[in-house]
């Protein structure tokens, strides 16, 4: 599949092996933005937190997963501080680099995705007012204008942006009345988008490509396909049973389509690739790795049989691998895989090590990338449906849940309620028994404890959680007088 | 590389006297161990539970680490001796190809469990959870680093306050505190531990020095719990060569990161690590993403290797002395705010801070 790169138009998505339904089914593209590694879709990107692939740190990204796009929050870079006027990545030069990629310190052949808000996103109270939608800032919730949007697009130039929408991130189906402000907002927003970031004069020289929402209501697309369709790179779909009526958009139809409903599991992927999603920005990945679990599953060759239905992954918590040196997956290539073992891994799960998590989304990342990539292969030479329902028999139909300790939260993660029990386990109490020392104090004395922001769930903890038996038995000591 | 002047081996580690400071006691040494040969002067960073905090064993080896420590007591708690002997130690679990030293496991355990007693035969304690009393004795320690397999191991020891019966002359302060492993003849190596207990710098200056006074010259000796970068460059200077602390990693968790002026809350040199990362991201995520952590981390470490490098490196080019005063008029702008026991300690070696030749 050699497509050469952007070619004389600026259209920066090529269809290399279109849906064979019109609209509606499976297709192999490749997205092609100035100076970056090319992405062959389908594919998945990576979802950044605050400008980081969770627990990788960017050398690592670059050498051990085949992440090439990241999906970025404008919430995740704006919190109001005292200690300065306007946040650092504004005050970055653009000195032949994009403040995004300089100020995340993105590999240079990745693309960066920005939108208004995280994924999944928390809810606002408040809701989007008709001039600004409301946004959670690790310091609260803070309303951003179309205006201010687009001067910190034109400021930090991201690869390709998705404009703001008058969308809640709430379960709740909007009501026909919410239904009409929501299409009446956006369209104005969309329109306001394109008079601050001309497509023309700003947009276009600066290389950066824009992914209009899609709203879930039918008649919003036909104000894009008619005022929108040639400012547009591709569309951002949020929920994707709007792809049923965009075939009676052909305008529309070429685009690329970022899928933000998020998937809960591979078959859930497969089913949005079938409807003709191109892109996803899911937090699956990154989920799965905080929960501890390792993927364990192939597109291209499921491991069916007399084994019965396979497990999507395995519960790397367990002590069932304690002492297993065999790699996470059979097979896999990926640098956790060469390099480490189920014993390690379950030893870090246990002793709650942060390399655990960072070994997690190597591999998860990896298996994911594999799994797209033999996706397309199946798209290309014409097996995918038969694959799919392989894949559909042969494997179990959600992942397992971990057993283990997750990390932290932190506070821009969910949105705290009254009542609501404590998402983080306090990492010290005091040592059983009145008039003790406490157990900080105690670890402090040993040099092995902390006070402070870091006593928040890294450190090692110095008691055993064993008894005298267990310790016996790991010959620490032994019981006395035995 | 400088030739060796002198070395001496034992089964497992052969000990090479590179070069000596014509001033100070500092010397440059290499060190041959079961997994290679490492330099000294060196710092070790503590991978207490078979992981240096977030980063990947290969991004540990890329900060040039050849010697890192595990923690005995950690490992005898989690994974357990059990699991260690299945897996084939400590170096197959966390696949790691260099040297792992492990401490007697003594320390931790000592700091914290409701003591009995110490005697002769090892350390009576309660065990935390069910009171039971237990036992823990030298032949336990080793027993533990066997499995572990480490490269260097401690044995387990006491205050001299305890094995020595003449405890009037320790009260004096007068000699070594503790000598882990003092057996001369034997003995490949020598540690000076309990320090760094929070008594003064002068006394630990004095200790420090007392030691490498009275030790052989061709065995390595290595200062536990010691990583300040002016608490490794003076006791360099009063003859010590290895070195370990949690510090470096641990101030990486709270957001700090170990500069060559001042330690900078909230900072990273990123070109020290080429990946161009800003300070700014750094502080973004301080206390927000494990990220920041891993990057502090992996600054840190390196930022301690490196120095323990540039070290060597005047040690072997006989300009230890300079390379003192720079550190120094680099950390304080002021020389009124050199520390009095550094001043203190490095007189004593011959070199005055306040002279102003470089």
């Amino acid at each position: 599949m050699n497509v050469p790169a952007v070619s004389g138009d600026d259209m920066p998505f090529k269809i290399i092996q279109p849906a064979l339904e019109h609209g509606l089914a499976a297709r192999v593209g490749r997205l092609a933005t100035a100076n970056r590694t090319p992405l062959d879709t389908p594919t998945f990107v990576g979802v950044t937190s605050r400008g980081a692939i969770p627990h990788l740190t960017p050398d690592v990204v670059s050498k051990h997963t085949d992440i090439r796009a990241a999906y970025m929050a404008l919430e995740d870079f704006i919190e109001k501080s005292s200690k300065r006027k306007s946040p650092a990545i504004f005050s970055l030069p653009k000195d032949g680099c994009r403040p995004l990629h300089a100020y995340t310190a993105t590999p240079f052949t990745s693309c960066t995705i920005l939108a208004p808000r995280r994924t999944p996103a928390v809810v606002a109270q408040n809701g989007n007012g008709p001039k600004h939608i409301s946004v959670l800032t690790s310091t609260g919730f803070e309303r951003v204008t179309c205006e201010s949007f687009c001067a910190a697009v034109a400021q930090i130039m991201p690869d390709i942006v998705v404009p703001p929408a008058d969308i809640t991130f709430s379960s709740h189906t909007p009501s026909a009345k919410r239904q009409v402000f929501m299409v009446q907002r956006t369209q104005e927003w969309l329109d306001e988008f394109f008079s601050h970031l001309d497509p023309e004069e700003t947009l276009k020289p600066s290389g950066i490509h824009v992914f209009a929402p899609l709203l879930p209501v039918g008649e919003y697309l036909k104000h894009l396909s008619e005022d929108h369709a040639v400012q547009l790179s591709g569309l951002t779909i949020y929920d994707v049973k709007i792809l049923h009526d965009l075939k009676n958009h052909p305008q529309l139809l070429d685009l690329p389509r970022l899928s933000m409903e998020s998937p809960e599991s591979p078959h859930q992927i497969l089913r949005q690739v079938r409807l003709g999603v191109d892109i996803f920005a899911s937090p699956l990945v990154n989920n799965i790795s905080d929960a501890g679990i390792a993927l364990n599953f192939s597109f291209a060759a499921p491991k069916a049989g007399s084994n019965g239905i396979q497990p999507l992954g395995i519960d790397m918590s367990s002590e069932e691998h304690q002492v297993s040196v065999k790699p996470f997956m059979e097979g896999c290539g990926c640098y956790a895989c060469t390099k480490h073992h189920r014993a390690y891994l379950q030893h870090l799960m246990n002793a709650r090590e942060m390399l655990g998590w960072t070994l997690l989304q190597i591999h998860n990342h990896h298996v994911m990338s594999e799994f797209f990539r033999q996706i397309r292969m199946a798209i290309a030479d014409g097996t995918f449906e038969q694959k799919a329902s392989e894949f559909t028999k042969c494997y179990e139909s959600e992942l397992p849940l971990g057993t283990g300790v997750r990390p932290r939260a932190r506070g821009y993660h969910f949105k705290p309620e009254a009542g609501q029990p404590k998402i983080n386990k306090a990492p010290w109490n005091r040592l059983e028994g009145e008039g003790t020392p406490d157990q900080v104090a105690a670890a402090e004395a040993a040099g092995l404890a902390v006070t402070g922001p870091a006593a928040g769930g890294s450190e090692t903890p110095l008691v055993p959680e064993a008894d005298a038996a267990a310790l016996a038995k790991e010959g620490f000591a032994k019981i006395d007088g035995a | 590389m400088a030739a060796t002047i002198a070395s001496q081996s034992s089964a497992a580690l052969t000990f090479g006297l590179v070069a000596r400071c014509s001033t100070t006691r500092a010397r440059a040494s290499c060190l041959t161990l079961p997994h290679g040969p490492v330099q000294l002067p060196m710092f070790m960073p503590v991978a207490t539970q078979a992981s240096l905090k977030g980063l990947t064993p290969e991004q540990l080896e890329e900060t040039g680490c050849r010697l890192c420590l595990n923690n005995t007591y950690h490992l005898g708690l989690k994974p357990g001796q059990e699991v260690l002997a299945a897996i084939g130690g400590a170096h197959k679990l966390q696949g790691w190809q260099h040297n792992i030293l492990t401490d007697s496991g003594g320390f931790q355990m000592v700091s914290l469990l409701k003591l009995a007693s110490i005697t002769e035969e090892g350390v009576r304690f309660l065990s935390p959870h069910d009171a039971t009393p237990m036992l823990l004795t030298p032949e336990h320690s080793i027993s533990l680093q066997n499995t572990i397999g480490s490269d260097i191991m401690m044995q387990l020891d006491d205050v001299l306050v305890t094995t020595s019966p003449d405890a009037a002359r320790m009260r004096g302060g007068h000699a070594a505190k503790l000598l882990q492993g003092d057996d001369r003849q034997r003995s490949p190596g020598i540690a000076i531990g309990g320090l760094s207990g929070g008594e003064a710098k002068a006394d630990y200056c004095r200790v420090v020095a007392t030691c490498t006074e009275l030790l052989p010259e061709l065995k390595p000796r290595y200062v536990m719990g010691i990583g300040y970068p002016e608490d490794l460059v003076v006791s360099v200077a009063l003859g010590a060569d290895m070195f370990d602390c949690v510090w470096p990693t641990r101030t990486a968790r709270f957001g700090n990161a170990v500069t060559r002026k001042i330690v900078a809350v909230y900072a990273a040199e990123g070109e020290t690590e080429g990946l161009g990362i800003t300070r700014a991201f750094v502080h973004h995520n301080t206390a927000k993403e494990t990220v920041s952590a891993h990057l502090l981390t992996l600054h840190n470490v390196w930022y301690q290797l490196n120095l323990m490098g540039e070290v060597r490196d005047a040690i072997i080019a006989d300009r230890y002395p300079a390379f003192i005063r720079q550190f120094f008029a680099n950390l304080y702008p002021n020389k009124a705010d050199y520390p009095e026991w550094a001043v203190g300690a490095l007189r004593g070696v011959g070199v005055d801070l306040f002279e102003d030749r470089t």
